[in-house]
């Protein structure tokens, strides 16, 4: 990591209004930020900046994309709290796609455990060179001097200077090598409650999405796919739309072979969205709908189970789960099913591109805006930095935006028509031509001692899976899609995970969770069942297998997890629910994922078919907490998309396209069912890691494992209550 | 026949295609993008607007059946943005992506407008048509119980 001056050097030359004063750059060893461990040291290329101003404001910019996560956030408030800088003078800009700031590519939970310690560094550095600057005018040592709150206090003479008078001054100073970071106690932000930085543009409509974007100029698109993945435009009659006033062309989009590329489509160009959506319906497109119109998820889903209930390929092997098997008290055995999830952020997919003869411009809001600048790059034969990209905020992504065909086709367009472009999916092409959560079967069979000890675990998954993306003829998930079962902190001795037959017939994409949603249900689930196999209270039972695993490299992840397992049931009050209604019931379980603990609690009511969740309690392990308020609202979040696709939401196909076709019939949470969430967060000093995606996990677990405490009756496939389509 | 609309205030001309909805109107026409496209078809709530008060979903309401009424949208809710319903948005941090929100508030808005203290089932009930995808509800809920005392302490 290195923090460098350069405040001389016009980095924010076209992000910046005002010049002057202090600029310090934060760089990052691209591999580091990519999740790649090296020792080679990159060349300077700042990941971030801090602008100081002359007149105080205090600019910081993050290359981060943000989509309601709060990491535009959370990170500049570790900048300012180690800067002592005043937050109500602080405010956060958005980086556009530059590679200045490093690979942008926004996923996995990963900001915050990668950047957290830099950001600090550099807030530190700069609040030593403005306490520098000040004992400079002071004519005394660096010594006698400290920072507070936008001022530097001379302490003999309590003389003060506020940042903004020091801000040039300290440009001219040398800056420290390793600048000494706050204790604890000293956190002015950090760890504290933080309102995220634009929500009184929220509450006042005034901040810009990406489809909010407006020009001069501006054209309106909207568009429609083939419904079958892999098929193409057989013919297209477009006269009754071109004939409609305010229709300018319609314009048939190429497929981008890209991983992310789009499938392509026809689009139809007018002067408003409307002119646009009504005119596409007036196309008559035959489509040839190739081999993935035997596509059925109905069926698949029954196949998928054939294909885990019997032997599978090897992924990892340890010990001798056959031994463990016939030396056991008992055998149990359970299979786990889940649907196609549909991301379905708030804001539909959309995008703002104007080519032109010599530049390309793009707004959007995308977790990936390197990708847009490679795609584009390779489609108009430019440089990928001749493509500018301006990353708006996202109304929700959630894994969705990282794919970003939707600007792809808005380029096709643009091209054409050569005028600025909107380009809106409606809501229905959305849900039936979007990347899925993958569909899934897990069979498990784990064998009991006579003292309810698991002594052997075999776990047989099959999914279509993202890689299907990278490489469509995979005819299986590839082993390293299996590894958190492997590395599952259970660490049963005697072991085997096998992959199913699982061939894509639709394109698979990152979910908030992505694989953990499903081995988060079937651990914490078959867990539960165990429990109750081997007669034992679930938590004890939990416990207890945790406490089995004595590998040495696992003993952190073990007790973290028993920990954060046993202060949910506390809080829920677990010892107690032997008092609670008959048709009252609690679930617990624990998920340990992208580097982070979240264990829930969650209390039901049953009546008949009808399950209601009275009460979530949720606790969060991820060592140093950023923004507890930030921290509580993901939970609170990953609680409702947890309900959404453990009880309602599924994606079906049928004749290779998606059945359904709006939030009707992709029922999402809605505020009547919202359960009391409460969120307990554990103190931790350990460096702190990210919370966008692990509390996704544990809900569904959790959920049916109450649904059976409170009535008997056990949901192995996820949603359990899917509306009949 | 009247061939305008009042919007927060202000007269605009109808100058579209009669049966394009008041949303693509205010959004591509006027510039005000506040309101939000989610849908489609009055089942997100994100496009959610007043008409003589009354919360209204405009993707599906043609601007010429409004000719002669008075829209209000999430930028004409207050003068400041300084409506109860704000403040207890700000108050309880609601927002998470925010893209929701303006509906949110303007549905909330409508409600408080006729009912001065709502229980838990009644605002259940006006706010179940609204969708919020990052899971806000709670927050949403406890800042309309306490938005709702400082509404009628104003007026």
């Amino acid at each position: 990591m290195t923090i460098t001056n350069v405040s001389r050097r016009n980095f924010l030359k076209t992000a910046s209004a005002v010049s002057g004063g202090l600029v310090i750059g934060i760089s990052l060893p691209v591999d580091a930020l990519a999740g790649i461990e090296s020792e080679a040291d990159s060349t300077f290329n700042p990941n971030a900046f801090i602008h100081l101003t002359d007149n105080g404001d205090t600019l910081i910019y993050c290359g981060r994309c943000e989509m309601g996560q709060g990491i535009s956030t959370a990170l500049p408030a570790a900048v300012a709290d180690e800067m002592e800088a005043d937050w109500t003078r602080v405010s956060v800009k958005q980086g556009d796609a530059d590679e200045k700031y490093g690979p942008q590519a926004t996923g996995g939970s990963a900001s915050i455990r990668r950047m957290y310690q830099p950001m600090r560094e550099a807030g530190a550095a700069a609040k030593e060179m403005l306490i520098a600057a000040a004992a400079k005018v002071w004519k005394v040592s660096s010594k006698d001097c400290y920072a507070e709150n936008h001022t530097v206090i001379n302490n003999l003479t309590k003389q003060k200077l506020g940042y903004g008078q020091l801000a040039s001054i300290a440009a001219n100073m040398p800056v420290p090598k390793s600048p000494k970071l706050k204790s604890k106690a000293e956190f002015r932000y950090i760890g504290k409650e933080l309102a995220r930085h634009n929500q009184g543009d929220i509450v006042e409509g005034k901040l810009t999405y990406g489809v909010d974007t407006k020009m001069p100029g501006l054209k309106y698109a909207a568009i429609t796919h083939c419904p079958v993945l892999g098929g193409s435009i057989k013919s297209v009659e477009k006269a009754d739309a071109l004939k409609m006033k305010g229709v300018i062309d319609v314009i048939e989009i190429p497929r981008f072979n890209v991983p992310f590329g789009t499938i392509g489509g026809v689009a139809v160009v007018a002067d408003n969205n409307w002119t646009a959506q009504q005119a596409l319906k007036k196309l008559n497109i035959e489509w040839e709908l190739g081999e993935n119109k035997i596509y059925d998820t109905k069926q698949y889903k029954q196949q998928l189970v054939k294909n885990v209930e019997k032997d599978a390929l090897l992924a990892v092997e340890r010990g001798d789960v056959t031994k463990a098997f016939k030396s056991a008290k008992s055998v149990v055995a359970a299979t786990y099913t889940g649907g196609h999830l549909s991301h379905s952020p708030m804001e539909p997919n959309a995008s703002v591109v104007w080519v032109q003869k010599d530049s390309c411009e793009v707004w959007a809001a995308t977790q990936s805006p390197a990708d847009i600048q490679k795609v584009l790059g390779q489609y108009l034969k430019r440089e990928p930095t001749d493509v500018i990209v301006h990353v708006t905020m996202a109304g929700g992504a959630f894994g969705r935006k990282f794919k970003c065909d939707y600007v792809h086709e808005a380029a096709v367009i643009s091209e054409k028509i050569n005028a600025p472009v909107q380009l809106t999916w409606s809501r229905e092409e959305d849900l039936r031509t979007g990347f899925y959560h993958s569909i899934n079967a897990q069979h498990i069979e784990a064998s009991l001692d006579d003292e309810g000890n698991v002594t052997g675990w075999l776990h047989r998954a099959a999914f279509p899976s993202i890689g299907s993306l990278f490489d469509p003829s995979l005819e299986r998930a590839p082993a390293n899609s299996l590894e958190a079962i492997a590395s599952h902190p259970f660490g049963i001795e005697n072991f085997r995970s096998e992959t199913g037959e699982a061939k894509a017939h639709t394109r698979i994409g990152w979910y908030r969770a992505v694989y953990a949603i499903f081995y988060g249900f079937a651990f914490g689930t078959f867990a539960d069942e165990l429990a109750h196999k081997a007669g034992k209270d679930s938590l004890a039972f939990i416990n207890q297998i945790y406490d089995n695993n004595k590998d040495p490299e696992q003993q952190e992840q073990t007790m973290r997890s028993k920990h954060a397992l046993t202060l949910a049931a506390e809080k829920s009050g677990w010892h107690n629910k032997d008092k609670l209604p008959e048709n009252q019931g609690i679930g617990i379980a624990v998920h340990y994922s992208f580097k982070s603990y979240v264990a829930m609690a969650v209390k039901v009511e049953v009546n008949g078919d009808d399950i209601k969740v009275l009460n979530v309690d949720c606790v969060i392990d991820c060592g140093q907490i950023l923004n507890v308020d930030g921290a509580t609202a993901q939970m609170e979040g990953a609680v409702v998309m947890g309900m959404s696709l453990a009880l309602s939401t599924e994606v079906n196909f049928k004749n290779g396209a998606v059945v359904n076709s709006n939030f009707h019939d992709y029922p999402v949470m809605r505020l009547p069912d919202m359960p009391n969430v409460n969120v307990h967060i554990v103190e931790s000093d350990k460096s702190p890691t990210g919370l966008g995606e692990p509390g996704v996990a544990p809900f569904a677990p959790a959920l049916s494992n109450a649904v059976f405490a409170a009535s008997g009756r056990r949901y192995r496939d996820i949603p359990f209550k899917p509306l009949a389509v | 026949m009247a061939t305008s609309i009042t919007i927060n205030g202000k007269a605009h001309d109808i100058d579209v295609e009669g049966d394009m909805p008041l949303l693509w109107f205010l959004r591509d026409n006027l510039e005000f993008t506040g309101t939000k496209y989610g849908c489609g078809a009055g089942l997100c709530g994100a496009c959610t607007v007043h008409v003589d008060g009354v919360a209204t979903r405009s993707c599906i309401t043609p601007v010429a059946s409004l000719a002669g009424k008075s829209i209000t949208t999430i930028e004409g809710l207050s003068q400041n943005g300084d409506h109860p319903l704000q403040k207890a948005w700000l108050n309880n941090k609601v927002p998470q992506c925010g893209y929701c929100q303006a509906g949110q508030i303007m549905n909330a808005a409508s409600l408080l407008a006729t009912n001065a203290s709502p229980s838990s089932d009644e605002i259940d009930n006006a706010m179940q048509g609204n969708i919020c995808r990052c899971g806000t509800y709670q927050r949403i809920k406890k800042a309309i119980s306490e938005a709702a005392p400082e509404l009628y302490k104003e007026v």
